[in-house]
């Protein structure tokens, strides 16, 4: 297989490139490739790199091991997990020192100190281990690292992409600064074209192993000249903007305003009939607080969710957004009954659900399903597509025989996995994230239920695929008539699939109303930040 | 079943085990015809060295030493694979509703097996056969299950537990799924690479815990195995008279099948991973 084809360009010296491209593009294996950390059966079949004059595939193991001081090095997207956890900081940056030689022992601590300033941290984080650092911090420290062998190339592969939204922000702005200041050379791999081109001089797209585009980010961002690229940047939008719209979606509110639906637009599709009742319950959140026991003794308990009231209406849709720690996850897990709320009530129609036992959440889970964040974790991976349909169905509706196959092929059908036949034979691994993500949503329709939460279901999904998801999600709500609750970070997407939001920070609610008004004009500083979080390629401009 | 067998034997080291494995069996199944005399027909001159007429000797006693050797096969299988099965379903069933439940009764198993396992295994095991005197086969199957099944059923709990917080799990209680259904058709079949491996491991054990015994004279003595063989062989001081074939063999025959089962083991990863597999065809 060739991951990578064809590929030539040029780097100047201290320039800032992206290379952007979609999961399975040939991003990483390139990076990899440069930096010499390619791993058998990786191999280069063709083609030469130059590093400074010299090929890189030539370089013998120990001067490959000299020049990572002074040359190239790497910075991963795991890079923050790449810390021994039993060493101190101080301890990792001198091995470094100790291994390369090139700064005088005496000068070593100050050294360390003036790396770890550069990537913004405090310079007693030295003493620290890493578990006592947060992940952003963490991820700081590995570049700080790579940072500490001087090196004239850097490859950052999706140096942001696990952190948090507001600290892959900041994260991103401390590269760009490094960059400008310390003048290396610096790859920065993503998938997000919209980080790419808010941060770099230049932006190479790849896809399927070729490089499509290559050209200066503001060229790119204004005249695309393939359509790759287009497409690519068809898919961002800014949540402020008075009408928001993504290929294959229109903004919610603005399609009520219009009068029409998708369902009326598509002409009535057999599937509609197979709903076989609207939602007529709300959910009912009161007074919500969920407090855990404090990790260490002496320390304060730590307050998840605090004093959060909701309420969503049948057939509703609400966004419930925040940074990670905000809570957001926590109040899924009490809608669902998997944690009992310390104080306060949520209720479905009539039924309380932190009061209900066991056998009761059955019953619940009828009427409420979830769609989870990872599509590759959500799936067991030895059963099929059509075990994990049939369950449900026979646990749920009271189907037998051949009318559960009948209602299995009618949900792919209805999730748009077509042909549903040999779908419907297939295990997770030989569908891609968007696919499993679809059937992950059959599932949670199969019991025919009048709430879906989905938790963040378009994080782990490319760009590309993100649109078509979403669409599916609100075109369920509206022809299903279920009521949909939207847990993200992403304000865009909360935009275009809701109707009313909930801002929350630390576990309490700091703005709440229709979302196309709260993302217009935020009041809270708080939601201000989280939409400056929302990477847009027109943004390039400014830098 | 035939696809788990084609996944193991594709591993090299697994497929000189299972030949080995195999041999043993068809030894085993066979040595009513194979072996040239009764095994308990004593009525040779004793004590002799090999010869045509015994290729491996006689016994002090005067039965024919490869004749006992071929039958000993049988016990040695089947105490592997009854108390290796029975002691690895033991396990299972512990381990995994011991990983799955949380509260009361998890404290309790947890304390039940827990026992088990510092209860040092052999002492156990000779009071439990010396207690039991006389039961023959079927004992020594049951002191090698009750002392055998702990250690299995704790790595299957952690393996439950780190199983039961994944996504899927969480998803099949949204699916309307019970408990034991959970247990069995989501979380069994993702660890069954290491059940079969444990069983393999439980096999072992059980082969060499009943040599033990019987060479310490703790099973039935009439009974012809390996390890009686090496008792009696021991009593009349083989080794001093010249006999080491006597020691040798049944000894060979023990560490060889025991390293057979091993080997297997090296071919069990791939059951639990339908990738490993695809990426094996497909090479």
């Amino acid at each position: 297989m060739h991951a990578v084809e064809d590929v030539s360009f040029t780097l100047r010296r201290g320039e800032f490139v992206g290379l952007v491209g979609e999961s399975g593009s040939g991003k990483s294996t390139l990076g990899f490739a440069i930096t010499r950390l390619s791993k058998p059966p990786a191999a280069i079949t063709a083609g030469r790199i130059l590093f400074d004059g010299t090929d890189v595939a030539s370089i013998e193991d120990e001067p490959l091991r000299r020049q990572r001081q002074g040359g190239f090095a790497m910075v991963l997207q795991s890079g923050m997990n790449a810390l021994n956890p039993v060493r101190r900081i101080r301890d990792h940056f001198g091995d470094i020192f100790a291994a390369h030689g090139h700064v005088p022992a005496d000068r070593r601590d100050e050294r360390m100190r003036e790396l770890v300033g550069k990537v913004k941290l405090d310079p007693s984080v030295l003493d620290r281990y890493p578990g006592e650092l947060s992940g952003g911090m963490r991820q700081r420290v590995s570049i700080a690292l790579a940072l500490s062998l001087e090196p004239q190339l850097m490859v950052f592969d999706e140096p942001t992409t696990a952190l948090d939204v507001l600290v892959q922000h900041a994260v991103m702005e401390t590269i760009r600064e490094l960059q400008r200041d310390v003048g290396f050379t610096a790859i920065l791999i993503s998938h997000d074209l919209g980080t790419v081109l808010e941060s770099a001089e230049r932006v190479l797209v790849m896809h399927e192993g070729r490089i499509v585009e290559d050209g200066p980010s503001r060229r790119v961002l204004e005249a695309p000249e393939d359509e790759y690229t287009r497409m690519l940047l068809s898919h961002y939008a800014d949540p402020r903007a008075e009408v928001v719209s993504l290929p294959g979606m229109e903004e919610a509110a603005v399609r009520r305003a219009r009068g029409t639906t998708r369902a009326q637009d598509a002409v009535a599709e057999p599937t509609v009939g197979t709903r076989q009742r609207r939602a007529e319950r709300a959910v009912v959140a009161e007074g919500l607080t969920m407090t855990y026991p404090p990790r260490r003794r002496g320390e304060e308990p730590i307050r998840a969710v605090q004093d959060v009231s909701f309420t969503l209406e049948p057939g509703g849709s609400l966004a419930l957004v925040g940074a990670s720690g905000s809570g957001k996850s926590t109040i899924a897990k009490m809608l669902t009954g998997v944690e009992r709320p310390t104080s306060g009530t949520v209720r479905f129609g009539d039924l309380d659900i932190g009061r209900l036992k066991r056998r009761e959440l059955r019953t619940l889970h009828r009427d409420v399903q979830m769609v989870f964040q990872d599509p590759y974790a959500a799936l067991n991976p030895l059963h099929t597509v059509e075990y994990t349909l049939t369950r449900p169905v026979e646990n749920f509706t009271g189907l037998t025989g051949s009318a559960v196959r009948r209602r299995v092929l009618e949900l792919l059908e209805t999730v748009g996995l077509n042909p549903v036949e040999q779908f419907a034979a297939k295990l997770p691994h030989q569908l891609s994230g968007g696919q499993r993500q679809r059937v992950v949503i059959a599932r949670a329709l199969a019991s025919d239920p009048q709430v879906i939460i989905a938790d963040e279901p378009v994080s782990m999904l490319d760009v590309s695929l993100r649109a078509g998801v979403l669409a599916l999600l609100e075109d369920l709500r509206e022809r299903w008539g279920v009521s949909l609750l939207y847990i993200t970070h992403d304000l865009l997407s909360a935009r275009l699939i809701t109707d009313r939001i909930l801002v929350l920070n630390q576990g309490r609610v700091v703005e709440r109303g229709a979302t196309d008004e709260v993302l217009r004009a935020p009041g809270d500083e708080y939601t201000v930040r989280l939409l400056d979080a929302v990477p847009d390629p027109r943004r390039a401009g400014m830098v | 079943m035939l696809r788990f067998a084609g996944t193991i034997l594709s591993n090299g080291k697994a497929r000189i085990g299972a030949a080995i494995l195999g041999l043993f069996l068809l030894i085993g199944i066979f040595a009513p015809l194979l072996s040239p005399y009764d095994p308990n027909a004593n009525d040779f001159a004793g004590g002799e060295g090999a010869s045509a007429a015994h290729w491996l000797g006689t016994t002090a006693a005067g039965e024919d030493v490869l004749s006992q050797l071929l039958h000993g096969a049988q016990v040695s299988l089947l105490v592997g694979l009854v108390a290796g099965g029975l002691s690895t379903v033991v396990a299972v069933l512990i381990g995994l509703s011991w990983g799955y439940l949380r509260g009361f009764t998890a404290e309790a198993i947890n304390f039940v097996v827990n026992l088990f396992l510092v209860i040092p295994g052999l002492p156990l095991m000779i009071v439990l056969a010396a207690y039991l005197q006389g039961g023959g086969l079927i004992m020594i199957i049951a002191v090698v299950v009750i002392t055998g099944w702990a250690w299995g059923a704790r790595v299957l709990r952690s393996q439950t537990q780190s199983l039961r917080s994944r996504d899927f799990v969480t998803a099949a209680v949204f699916s309307g799924e019970r408990p034991s259904r959970i247990v069995f058709r989501e979380i069994l079949p993702n660890m069954l690479s290491l059940i079969v491996g444990s069983f393999f491991g439980a096999a072992t054990a059980a082969i060499l815990a009943e040599s033990g015994l019987s060479y310490l004279g703790l099973g039935d003595t009439s009974t012809i195995s390996w390890g009686t063989m090496l008792f009696w062989a021991q009593n009349s001081n083989a080794l001093l008279t010249g006999q080491w074939a006597l020691l040798f063999a049944p000894g060979l025959c023990i560490a060889l099948l025991a390293t057979s089962l091993t080997l297997i083991n090296f071919g069990v990863d791939g059951i639990s991973n339908p990738r490993l597999r695809e990426g094996k065809d497909a090479r």
